[in-house]
């Protein structure tokens, strides 16, 4: 069991065009399970999980996104407020990859080089439609300097990868121990201590 | 099991048709309904469909003349909940789109068999992905589906500087369910166009500024009306893009249970958008003591998940009712 102590909290914003997977790639994460009754995500969604690894447990808050153009102005905030942007594309959707390079450069603007970018090619179960292939996303990847996998959220590939991945890439101890007070969580394990919990949480927002 | 262009009569049944609510709603899916109501109130139900097909007359020929005549009476009814046999004709008649379709013949046909629209890829995308837990929409390629996508191409040809917008799919699927294409099609013009309340296309345009607008007067009415949570959620950094853009967008169509949608839907196109408002007050002051006390996290689950007993349609609509909202409109 991992200690329950200070437990870091990492804010990750999924960005990417309309269908690519970005809610199938959260939901095999969360709850390692695929359906094909998704709804279309409708402005922004909400969900969080506790991650352990060899050397420490941290809190991952995922911010899922609607992925049509249209609602982009909803995103920029969300941006802002991320550590994690995880860019994802279609690799059986040329333009969906194409299109990455937009959500990167919106990033960039938002963050400048403070922020872990990952590109995620989804849909790798899709071997006879495949668009884009993984040598050239990863000279894209490497050209723009951001961190690359491929996945399929459908067959369950490289999922825990990559989020193994984001984990290994995020701000180490040091980090956490200096900026202890805006990360600190009480004990998650026990739900009955919701007062101490929000005090330390809101004492913390605040600043 | 693909389909081609295979007639529906050629659509064979599944061996073991899966188990669906009154509504057609695979069983055990978020949207799910109650039983129906009890025995006893059977007898009660055939009476109001009764008074509800004599104040509709003949093929709707009362309606107008009734509404003119006893308004009250009207609104104290719909927000009872319209007989859901009657559903699709009424919602027809509150929305103003029998009139749109009466006065454009022929032009919905035009739309669907002979323009195109930039919109096509992005509709096709979300169509399996509307409602598809609904045995309508469940077959690819389906009746259901293919209707939804006519009905949304029509539109985003109709009004090509809206073109198709994710969300709206669950408008039209909605109705869609209570009324035949191209009536649907109509009630979407009228609700996007605003027939006879205010335009709702502004909730889809560019930059989405309605959207902006109704989620910041919402933020302000919960500060008026729950001064305690509107400064909860201010010390959690929690703001209304968080949770409650899709209430706007869809109308409540989206993640609430099927039976509470319905009922909102009746009053939401009789009287306006400010049902929407006073639901979503309505729903934050049920769970409000709650709510005040949860961190961040929590927080968010709970405005994502309301429990069943809070989205029971006969305590929380008369409890919206309670709020007065004022919303003034800003021409675009």
């Amino acid at each position: 069991m991992a200690p329950v102590s200070a437990l870091a909290k990492y804010k990750l914003v999924f960005l990417g065009d309309q269908s690519v997977g970005k809610t199938s790639i959260i939901t095999r994460f969360m709850y390692d399970k695929f359906d094909t009754t998704y709804q279309a995500t409708i402005g922004i969604d909400f969900l969080s999980k506790t991650m352990y690894l060899e050397d420490r447990t941290v809190r991952l808050q995922l911010w899922d996104t609607a992925g049509q153009e249209r609602f982009r102005s909803l995103i920029p905030s969300y941006i802002r407020d991320s550590s994690v942007a995880v860019i994802v594309y279609d690799v059986a959707s040329r333009q969906s990859f194409l299109n990455t390079s937009k959500w990167i450069e919106e990033v960039r603007t938002e963050r400048g080089s403070d922020v872990i970018i990952v590109l995620v090619g989804n849909k790798t179960d899709l071997v006879e439609k495949r668009q884009v292939s993984i040598e050239e996303a990863e000279a894209k990847a490497n050209q723009l300097n951001v961190m690359f996998i491929e996945t399929s959220a459908k067959a369950g590939f490289n999922i825990k990868a990559l989020f193994r991945k984001i984990a290994a890439a995020l701000p180490g101890m040091e980090a956490i121990s200096a900026k202890q007070e805006d990360m600190v969580d009480v004990n998650l394990r026990s739900n009955n201590s919701n007062t101490s919990q929000s005090q330390a949480q809101s004492g913390g927002c605040s600043c | 099991m693909e389909k081609g262009n295979s007639d529906d009569s050629e659509i064979r049944p599944v061996s073991s048709p899966p188990p669906v609510d009154r509504f057609g709603f695979l069983k055990n899916q978020q949207n799910g309904a109650p039983q129906v109501s009890s025995q006893s109130s059977i007898p009660r139900e055939k009476e109001r469909i009764k008074k509800w097909r004599k104040m509709i007359g003949v093929g709707g020929i009362d309606w107008k003349h009734y509404v003119k005549r006893k308004p009250h009476v009207v609104k104290r009814r719909i927000r009872k909940g319209i007989p859901d046999c009657l559903r699709g004709l009424v919602w027809q008649f509150i929305s103003g789109s029998r009139d749109l379709l009466l006065m454009n013949p022929g032009v919905y046909e035009q739309l669907v068999i002979y323009e195109s629209s930039a919109s096509e890829m992005d509709i096709i995308r979300d169509i399996s992905r509307t409602f598809p837990s609904h045995v309508f929409f469940q077959l690819r390629h389906g009746p259901g589906q293919r209707s939804l996508y006519n009905v949304l191409k029509a539109y985003s040809v109709y009004d090509r500087e809206v073109g198709y917008v994710q969300g709206m799919g669950f408008l039209a699927g909605l109705l869609l369910l209570y009324m035949s294409e191209e009536d649907a099609f109509w009630l979407l013009v009228a609700l996007l166009k605003g027939a006879v309340h205010a335009p709702m296309e502004g909730l889809y345009q560019v930059g989405l500024p309605l959207v902006q607008q109704y989620l910041f007067q919402f933020e302000s009415l919960v500060k008026e009306y729950m001064p305690k949570l509107g400064e909860h959620f201010a010390q959690e950094m929690i703001n209304p893009t968080m949770y409650c853009s899709q209430w706007f967008i869809t109308v409540f169509s989206y993640s609430f249970p099927f039976h509470l949608t319905l009922r909102i839907w009746d009053v939401f196109l009789h009287e306006g958008v400010k049902i929407v408002f006073k639901v979503g007050l309505a729903l934050l002051k049920s769970r409000q003591d709650e709510l005040v006390q949860y961190p961040f996290e929590k927080l968010l689950h709970a405005l994502r998940n309301f429990p069943e007993d809070a989205m029971n349609p006969d305590t929380l609509l008369p409890l919206a009712y309670s709020f007065k909202v004022l919303i003034f409109f800003s021409p675009t």
